[in-house]
Parts: structure tokens; sequence; C-alpha cells
């Protein structure tokens, strides 16, 4: 048996490698930094890591290499999503940091492993314990993104998809108030995410059965050659899809988003719901593309069923929501959705308009999550929306801000929300999914019906007894909100320097 | 012809023939490493041991085994009835499967067919070994269990934790084996050994291992799983009869499993020790079951002196000892093994150089082991003192009597967790009525 | 693979090498089930209230709760401890067999997957997850 060492592209890799070093470096931390400069360490750690390997992205975005035995591809959409998962990252660490808002500490509870409402925790709580471990989390989630969107094998698209989940897992249950809600917000999406792995991994056999390899590269050969023995393929791709539409929240795998969405700590939501929306939907189509390309008429019909459901189901249910953060949850349904005409589309076209509507998605959702977590009532966040009316009036910026959000989501021109489904859907068009769009605009316009609700709760309505306050924060959320506004507004009104840099990255390579 | 040379080719009447010398050998193994161990406990406590029953009592186990059998059977109340029956018997089998791939000797003729002295062997042997150790776990975890009493549960957790703490550290030992073997099936690990054998080589492996293979059969001075003192009978306590003496025969068919793993790994097997390897004829036909029996019964003893010589760990001791010390010690040794072969064969290091290397290395981790070591010595003397300074205040009307509540003229402290809890009350109690 | 056409005095020999733990297998399960079922037979029934109670040292058994009751968490940690370790062996084992081909490359990965399952290990340590008492 002759073995053969695969090669290492080291200056590829380093971005991956510097936040790995860094995630490990950050549990030493946890294990030998006293707890009084624990907080400070992590922060330092974390940030400049996120930064350096933004910087080191940029610097690399030129390359265009498969590495590590064709299982990792760092080309130009996969240098796009790395930089704009760790720039939505950072804004979303800036959230996590966020130690001002709430009076007894930040979002996290000052020791997850103590019994909600027992004595224990009272005292961690009355001691001023903070949880430090949600940042080596971090750094393993957004290391497992990184390698998910750049993964080109379906072994390494399985390490990335836990890396990245597991930590995510944990950081659902860490919630500070109401902490119940929070854990089983962690239970159901450690289940169902295992369960989603599972099929993942069935399908991952099948297709190996099929090709008899693992590779993107092999399996689309396989695909070419071997015509006519289709069943394994199919069922496999069927179970690989599951998993990945779990991941991005597609109906009918959304189950756990608004359960999820609503008991996580507000911070985790936020930086979780833009960055693995980024990260699930570069490896569904690098996966479809660069694997599946060959069979792109049996799985198009398949996306357009999910598509439809996500988008009609996502709108429908959302309008009846009354929590501010189910709704968003349903929004991200149905936003899934809208992003799936884009990947039906399966042209150069389709890929950069999906990259676009992916980064403007995430700035608009980070920063919505990010004034969530500002209004607030005596027991915590007022996540209930009759709470926020007549907020315009108390807090016009406040208001003002999420309302550029709300119209964002909406796509309502001007906004990065309006260029991210015109792309989206022109792609779908020119790819002869007419009647796939048609759907999609109806779906849209009945999204925007909700979205617009809380505009006019909050500018319409008089602020009553119980409307909340919005509590000034400090820096951290301040910086991540004012740059999530403004690049949710730049991003509609002189979007051009994203498309340019969009359009040069080109596509997936082989 | 495949690497495995012979096997899987008997004929079905020899695999029979086979498997019926395994299960004989084994059961009359039991019986006699009972009886051997008995009477080498009484030689060693001053007294003689069972010596009634046959020539020198060799026949008391097998009376045992009798009596044993004609005692009453008792299925406790709160017992699940159906795995209460089935841990025994799992136990049981585990016990005798380890033994399908142990070489007992080469190549033999048995009634004209050419076979290797050993029931059947396969590339990841070893790996069946241990996966067949761990299945054996299951009979006493689950006989904890289901005993539906609070003894045998306790024991049954106990030796579950045990014996997968110090599964850890006996499988680390093993990769410098297959290391140097280049190659998990047993046949060809001793025929690997025929200059020299593994434990003179890699003696911190071997060393690792029979520690750990103490702690897996849940021997003294690990017996903590059936420490008479705390658990009563541990995980079998409920049992009684024939389902007890199964647990019996499973533990010391265990006892040999191990050390004829020991002597397959690390002694050379069947090979012939030094001086009888320079007879030429030493290691042919049937003599290397000869040199094997002799192996196992070296660990045997080793076993039975252990029991006579050393007391029973505490548990935390135990813990602490196959976490922090077993563990960390095979997986450096591992680490230290593996660059030094590759690094002199591959890189051309030379032995001086590894030499070198390797003393700089030894001593920067003493001088870490030595500083980590001070310090928590120093934090756990603080410790002691502490809770001794602590005890010292307690009340204590008449020392080791009964405690009972403090007179009016008595101090009396709280634990910290508990005076830390009455503190914060009475200042949230000030804070409400301010 | 390791089956070999018969060679010798026409005994059939389609015995493959895992086949002979099978009839181990059967045979000492045989004896325990045999032996299990051996002794309600052979053994005496005197029926007595006290005896098929929980044994407690001779005192009134405490009532046990369901299912055996909550158990101690330290003995879950150990548990997760030891399947990372198992699966550490399980990558350790192949990469022994086949570490004289798989030269400096497999060495310098193999040492830095064992450093990577270090650090959870110490992290574990300095959080006290080792300790009993």
């Amino acid at each position: 048996m002759e073995f053969i060492s695969p090669e290492l592209d080291y200056a590829a890799l380093a971005p991956m490698i510097v936040v790995g070093v860094a995630a490990i470096i950050s549990v030493l931390v946890e294990a030998f930094a006293p707890r009084s400069v624990r907080r400070f360490l992590q922060l330092v750690l974390v940030f400049t890591t996120l930064i350096g390997a933004l910087v080191l992205v940029v610097l690399n975005s030129g390359m265009r290499v498969l590495t590590g035995g064709q299982s990792i591809a760092l080309d130009g959409p996969a240098w796009i999503m790395q930089g704009t998962i760790l720039i939505l990252a950072i804004l979303g660490g800036l959230l996590m940091a966020e130690g001002g808002v709430d009076p007894s500490g930040d979002a996290f509870a000052p020791r997850a492993s103590a019994l909600p409402g027992s004595e224990d925790e009272r005292q961690f709580t009355i001691r001023g314990y903070l949880q430090t471990e949600v940042w080596p989390f971090l750094l393993f989630a957004v290391l497992g993104m990184m390698l998910f969107v750049a993964s080109n094998d379906l072994l390494m698209m399985f390490i990335a998809l836990e890396v990245m989940s597991l930590p995510l897992y944990l950081l659902a249950g860490m919630a500070r108030r109401r902490r119940l809600l929070s854990q089983e917000a962690a239970l159901k999406y450690f289940l169902l995410g295992a369960f989603s792995s599972a099929f993942f991994l069935f399908g991952a056999a099948l297709i190996y059965g099929y090709s008899g390899s693992i590779a993107f590269g092999p399996i689309s050969f396989a695909i070419t050659t071997k015509a006519g023995e289709n069943t394994l393929l199919l069922i496999g791709i069927a179970m690989l899809l599951v998993g990945l539409f779990f991941k991005i929240g597609a109906v009918p795998f959304h189950q756990w988003t608004p359960d999820v969405y609503q008991g996580a700590p507000t911070p985790v939501t936020g930086m979780m719901a833009a960055t693995v929306k980024v990260a699930a939907f570069g490896a569904l189509m690098r996966l479809l593309y660069v694997a599946f390309g060959g069979v792109r008429w049996d799985w198009e019909i398949l996306l357009w069923i999910v598509a439809i459901l996500s988008m009609l189901v996502g709108s429908i249910i959302a309008i009846s929501q009354s929590d501010i953060k189910r709704m968003l949850a349903y929004s991200s349904i149905a936003q899934a959705g809208f992003i799936l005409v884009g990947v039906v589309a399966a042209s150069p076209q389709g890929l950069a308009s999906v990259l676009f509507y992916l980064i403007a998605y995430g700035f608009t959702t980070i920063g919505a999550f990010a004034v969530i977590s500002l209004v607030r009532n005596a027991s915590g966040e007022a996540t209930s929306i009759r709470d926020w009316a007549g907020l315009g009036k108390k807090s016009p910026l406040i208001a003002a801000i999420f309302s550029v959000f709300m119209l964002s989501l909406a796509g309502i021109p001007l906004t990065g929300g309006f260029i991210g489904k015109w792309g989206v859907f022109a792609a779908g068009v020119a790819a002869g999914d007419a009647w796939l769009v048609i759907v999609a605009v109806i779906a849209s316009v009945i999204a925007a019906f909700f979205y617009v609700r809380v505009i006019v709760l909050m500018y319409f309505a008089d602020p009553t007894p119980d409307t909340a306050a919005v509590v000034i924060p400090s820096g951290f959320t301040t910086v991540s909100l004012a740059a999530g506004a403004t690049l949710t507004i730049a991003l509609g009104i002189v979007p051009q320097p994203i498309l340019d840099i969009i359009a040069n990255a080109g596509v997936f390579i082989r | 012809m495949s690497q495995f040379g012979l096997f899987g080719t008997d004929p079905w009447w020899l695999v029979i023939v086979k498997v019926l010398g395994i299960f004989v050998m084994l059961v009359l193994l039991t019986l006699f490493t009972i009886w051997w161990e008995r009477r080498v406990v009484s030689r060693m406590q001053n007294r003689i041991g069972p010596n009634r029953v046959g020539p020198q009592g060799l026949l008391q186990s097998l009376m045992d085994g009798v009596k044993l059998a004609l005692k009453e059977e008792i299925l406790p109340k709160a017992a699940h009835r159906a795995v209460y029956w089935i841990a025994p018997v799992i136990s049981a089998t585990a016990a005798f499967l380890a033994f399908a791939v142990i070489p007992f000797g080469p190549t033999v003729s048995i009634f004209g067919v050419e076979t290797p002295l050993q029931l059947t062997d396969f590339p990841v042997s070893v790996l069946y070994v241990l996966a067949i150790a761990s299945i054996g776990v299951y009979g006493l975890v689950l006989a904890g269990w289901s005993s539906g009493s609070t003894y045998p549960l306790l024991g049954g957790l106990r030796s579950t934790a045990q014996v997968i703490s110090y599964e850890i550290a006996m499988g680390l030992s093993f990769v410098a084996v297959f290391l140097y073997a280049g190659s998990m099936s047993t046949s060809q690990i001793v025929l690997a050994q025929e200059p020299i054998w593994f434990a003179v080589i890699l003696l911190p492996s071997f060393l690792i291992y029979v520690t750990a293979m103490v702690g897996e059969t849940n021997r003294a001075p690990f017996d903590l799983p059936e420490a008479e003192g705390e658990l009563v009978g541990g995980f079998h306590t409920e049992y009684s009869s024939l389902k007890f003496a199964l647990f019996f025969l499973a533990e010391y068919i265990n006892m040999v499993t191990v050390s004829a793993l020991a002597t397959t790994l690390f002694l050379g097997g069947y090979l012939a020790p030094w001086p009888i390897s320079l007879w030429e004829s030493a290691n042919t036909g049937w003599w290397p079951m000869v040199w094997w029996l002799l192996k196992v019964q070296i660990f045997i003893f080793v076993f039975i002196w252990l029991r006579g010589t050393l007391p029973r760990l505490r548990y935390d001791q135990f813990m602490k000892f196959g976490w922090k010390v077993l563990i960390p010690v095979a997986l450096i040794w591992t680490i230290i093994v593996a660059a030094v072969r590759i690094l002199r064969d591959q890189v051309a290091l030379t032995n001086t150089e590894l030499l070198i290397a390797g003393v700089v290395l030894i001593l920067i981790l003493l001088a870490g082991a030595w500083v980590l070591q001070g310090r928590a010595e120093r934090r756990e003397q603080q410790r002691d003192a502490d809770r001794a300074a602590r005890a010292e205040r307690q009340l204590d009307l008449v020392p080791g009597a009964h405690p009972v509540p403090p007179m009016p003229s008595q101090t009396f402290e709280y634990t910290p967790r508990r005076s830390a809890l009455l503190t914060t009350q009475a200042t949230m109690k000030e804070a409400e009525d301010a | 693979m390791l089956k070999r056409p018969s060679i010798t005095r026409g005994v059939p020999r389609a015995v493959n090498v895992y086949t002979p733990i099978l009839v181990l297998g059967l045979l000492a399960f045989g004896f325990a089930a045999f032996s299990v079922i051996l002794a309600t037979f052979t053994g005496p029934k005197r029926y007595n209230r006290a005896k098929v109670d929980a044994y407690e040292c001779g005192i009134e058994a405490t009532p046990q709760p369901m299912g055996g009751g909550r158990f101690p968490v330290k003995y879950y940690l150990t548990a997760m401890m030891f399947i990372i370790f198992d699966i550490e062996l399980v990558f350790l084992y192949p990469w022994a067999v086949a570490a004289d081909q798989l030269e400096v490359f497999g060495l310098v990965a193999i040492v830095l997957f064992l450093v990577n399952l270090a650090v959870p290990y110490i992290y574990e340590w300095r959080r006290g997850g080792l300790e009993w008492d």
C-alpha cells in the first residue's frame, strides 16, 4: 500500500489555521488565566484573531487553489464567504462582548451548569461571575464555518459541519435570562441537529457507494460516466440536502428555528442567524454545483419545492407571531426560500446574486438583533411585539435604525435587501424559473406586511405604560449596530463595489 | 497463501477440537488458579490453605463449584429479571471469547493436518480482544444495575469507571507495540519479537500495561468494586449459586486473558526464553506451549503476590493515579517512541543526537513535573491545613463522640459555602429593610 | 481473501477466520446459559421475605428509586473523557501499524492530533474534572 502525503498550501490555509490555533489558545486561557483577567484576555485574543484572519483572507483573495488532497477548495466564492463570515463574526462578537446592557452582567448565564433558579445561580450572579467559555466556542464555530464553505469533499464537509454546530448548540443554551427557554432551545437544536448530521452522513455513505469517492471531483466524474444507475445517487443527494436544509432552516426542516432564535441569547442569535446562513448556503452551492452539477435536472425540482414551501410557510406564519425574535425566525425561513431561488438558477449570475444576498442579509440581521438586545423592560429584553408600540416616539433613533433593517428584510429600494432580492429574482428569470420568481414575489408581498407592521406599531401607536425602554449600550454594541445600519444602507445605495468584488471572484473551481 | 498463512483454513472438526481445547483449558486454568491463589496467599500469611479435597487440596475449587450449584438461587424482589439473568452470561461469554486470538504455539501437526496452535487470527486481532473486554464490562454494569440494590449499583458503577479509565492507559501502551511490530495481528506480533522481546525495548509500555491490566481485571490492590469494607461484594452482592460462580469464573478467566495478552505482546508469546532458546528445537512442535504456559503462570503469580502484599487503594487515589499519572505518562512515552523511531529511520538522525535530545527532553519534563508537583503539593497541604484548622475550631464536645448541636457557650462554624449563603441572605435582608 | 481450496485428503476447508470465534462464542454462551438454568433446578427453594429484600447489612432495605435513581455527574464526565480518549486510540492504532510508511508527515499529523486532544484534557484537569473525593 503506497501512501502519498497530501500537499498542504499553508499560505492559503493560513486564515483557518490562525482561527484554529487561537481557539485552542483560548481554551488554554480558560484553563490557566485567573478569573479576573480572563475576559480581557479572551476579548483581545478573539478580536485580534478575527481581524487578523480577515486581513489574511483579503491578502489571499487572489488565490484559486485546491489543497489538502483536493479536500479543501479556496476559490473566489470561498474567500468572499470566509471574509463575510469573519466580518459578521466580528460584529456578532461585539454584541456578545456587550456588558453594559444587562444590569447584572452580560448576555450569558454566569455559570451554565448551575440549575436555573437555584441558590447556586443566585450566588454566581451576585458575585458577578461572567461566562468566558463563550469565546472559545465562538472561535471554534467560526473555524467550522470557514471550513464549511471551503470543503471540497464530503468528509471534510461533515467535519466542518460538526465543528460549526457543536459550539452553537452550547451557545444557544447559555442565556442569562429565561434560562429554561434557552436550555430547551439548546436541547432541541442539538437533537434535531444530530438527526440532520446523521442524514448527512448516511447520504455521504450512499454517495460513496455510488461513486467510490468522497471528493467532489471524482463524484462529478462518476456522474458523467455512470449514466443510468442513479438510485443510490439520488437517495444520497436527497439525504445530504436534508442535512444542509436543516442548517439553512428551510421548510420542512425549519422546526428548530423559531425556538432556537427565541431561546438563545440575543447576541448569539444574531451572530448565528447571519453567519450560519452564509456558511450553509456556501456549502450547499458548492455541493450542488461542483459535485452534482451533472444531475442538475434531478435536484432542481427538489429545490423548487423546498424554496416555495420556505417562502410561503415562513412569510405566512410570521404574520401571526407576537414575539419579535420568533417573527425574525420565520422571516429567516422565508429569506432562506428567497435565497434558494438564486441557488436553483445554477448559473454564475445566480451564484453572484446569492453571495450578495447573503452579505446584505447578514448585516441586516445582526443589526436587527443588536436593536432587540437594547429594547428592554424590567425582566430583560422586551421581545413581545406589543411592548414596542410607540417606540418611535420614545427613542426615535433606535426606531429609525430598526425600521431600516425591517425595510431591508422586506426588500424595499435603497436598502441592501432590495438589491439582493432583485439580483436573485433576475437570476431566476434568466435561468427560466419564471414561475418560481412569481411565487417569490407574492411571498415578498406577504412578508412585507409583517415587517411594515412593526414599523407602523413603532411610529403610529402611542406609547403605553408597557412600552419598553431603550438602554444606552457601551461601545461594543454601538459599533456593531452602526456598522450594520451603515452597511445595510450603503449596500442599497452604492452596491457596485461589492458587486464588482463578487463578479471578480468568478465561480467555484473544480 | 495470504499473510495469515493457515488461519481460516482448518477443517471443521479441527475447529471444534481447538474450541473444546481452549474451553477445557480455561476452565481447568480457572480451577487451578483459584487453588493456587489460595495456597500462595496462605503461605504468605503463614497459613496452610486448602489441603483436604484431593491431593494437596487440588480439587477444592471443583468442590466449591459443585457446592455453589447446590445452593439456593435468590432472585431479589427489586431485581430487573431479564437483565439480572443475562448479566452473568454476558460476563462469562465475553471472558471465554477473548481467548480466540491468543497464540499458544507455532504451526504443528494435529492428526496429520498442519495448523497453528491458535484458534484464529486476523489483521486486527488485538483490537478484537479490546472490543470483547469492553463487552465484558456490560456484564458488570448490568449486574449492578439490575440487582435493584444500593451496593451492587455502586459497585457496578465503580467497576465500569475503573475499567474504562484503565483501558485507555492499556490501549496506549499497545501503540508502541504496534509501531514496532507493524501489525495488530497477535501471531505477527509474536513473530516480530524473535530476536528480542518488546518488554525489553519497550519497558515503559510493558510497565504501564502491567499496571493497567491489574486495574482492568479489578484485582488487588485495585479491587475497589468489591471493596468488602465499603460495598459488601460489589456488583455481585445480590448474586448467588451458579450465577455467582459465573462471575467468579469470568474474573479468573479475565486474569488469565490479560496475562496471556501480556505474554503475547511483551514477553514473546510462545517463543522460548533465553537460555532455552539456545536449544534449536525449542521453538518447534508442542514445546512452545510449555513456555507460553510458564510465562502466563508467572503473571498469575504476580497477581497473587500483589494481592498478598498490597493494601487496597482509596477510590480517589485510584482514579487520580489512572487519569493523572498513567495516561499522561503513556501518551508522552508513545510520542517519544514514535518520534525516535521515525526520526531515526526517516530523517537519519544519529543515535547520539537522539540521545542528547532525549536527555534534554526528559530533563525539561522532569523539571516541569517537579514544579507542578510542588505547587500541587503545597496547595494540597494548604487545603489539609485549612480543613484541620476548621475542624479544630468546630464544635467537638467529646472528641469522636456523636455530633450534637452546640451549647450556648460554644461557637459554631458553618462550611464556607453555607456561611457565604448566610452572609448574602443577611445583606439582602438589610437591603430590603432599608 | 483467506479461503483456500482444499489441498489434501478431500476434507472441505470452508472455514473463514471469523467462524471459529462464532463456534467458541456458541460454546461459551451455551455453557453459561446452561449453568444459569441448571442452578434453578439443583438448588433448594425456601422462601423467606428477608432473603429477597435488597441486601443492606441486615437492616430494612432502603426503597429503590425508579430506574436506579440519579448517578453522580462525575461518572458521566469520566465516560465522556473515556470516549474521547478511546476514539483517540482508534486513530492511533492504524497510524502505529502504518507509521513507517507514513514517515514524518504521519508523525507530525499524529502529534498535532494528540496536542489537540491534550488541550481539553488539560482544561478538564485544571477545572477539577479529574478530582474524586
